[in-house]
């Protein structure tokens, strides 16, 4: 037992994106005592947020990235956080992420998850990255899954309900995707990622 | 007859492979803005898709991004 939170102490994760998947990712590794923690988003909270996002209403109008370092301190203020406020780029997402060991996609838009997990995969040695695809919607809870593409790849969700479709996201459905992310984060920081 | 391996499943070719990665994703009708390519493991940027030939036996994952987070 000791061994699994050493590990986990030790270790950093990057949270790219702080909205339904990222600010649910943040709150959970922080509950299960994650040493390091950087988190980025541009972007600032919204009443439309508040149905699945972990912020308050005291909060509408902050940076994500200032509201979730003031809720995760109120979790756990052992957990070291780093926050970001510019946007994520190709260019900058290696620099931003060094000290991570493994990095969760976050994101809502399809081609900047893409260019996220691109980046990751071509750019940065080691590290992994754990993505989602297809999360949106509400009921059909077992059609969400983890799948492991590669050492440094791994991909959850059910591959095809986007909010394209006309479906919404609502805080069930979201959250089993970011449980994913937390759960597959946590078992390869322990297993896998030896320090 | 030609063969690729798509996201575990073998996909069978009647005539020739389409010549390159892009022209395969154009055959399945796959926006290559949003998917990230692994060609026998090996992860393709999006700027070598039209430069990535493709042979007969080859292991392909495609992993087709979809909004929301």
């Amino acid at each position: 037992m000791n061994e699994f939170y050493e590990k986990l102490k030790k270790a950093t994760v990057g949270i790219a994106g702080l909205g339904g998947l990222g600010s649910t990712v943040a709150v959970a590794l922080a509950r299960t005592a994650i040493g390091n923690l950087v988190i980025a988003d541009f972007d600032t909270v919204e009443k439309s947020n508040l149905n699945r996002q972990h912020y308050f209403i005291n909060q509408l109008g902050e940076y994500k990235t200032d509201a979730m370092i003031e809720n995760l301190k109120q979790i756990n203020p052992e957990v070291k956080v780093e926050g970001y406020k510019q946007k994520l780029t190709a260019e900058n997402i290696p620099e931003v992420f060094a000290d991570a060991d493994i990095i969760a996609e976050c994101f809502d838009r399809a081609d900047q998850k893409k260019m996220l997990v691109e980046t990751v995969l071509t750019k940065m040695e080691r590290v992994v990255v754990v993505t989602v695809s297809g999360l949106a919607g509400y009921g059909r809870s077992n059609e969400i899954v983890t799948r492991r593409i590669s050492n440094r790849l791994v991909v959850i969700g059910d591959g095809n309900s986007g909010t394209d479709l006309n479906l919404p996201l609502t805080a069930g459905r979201v959250w089993l995707a970011a449980s994913h992310q937390a759960n597959a984060i946590v078992e390869i920081l322990v297993d896998e990622i030896i320090k | 007859m030609n063969v690729l391996k798509i996201n575990d499943t073998e996909k069978k070719f009647e005539s020739d492979l389409p010549a390159t990665l892009d022209r395969l994703l154009e055959q399945l009708n796959v926006n290559a803005e949003t998917v990230v390519a692994e060609v026998d493991g090996r992860i393709i940027e999006r700027s070598e898709f039209d430069k990535t030939k493709l042979h007969s036996g080859q292991t392909i994952e495609l992993i087709r991004f979809v909004p929301g987070g």
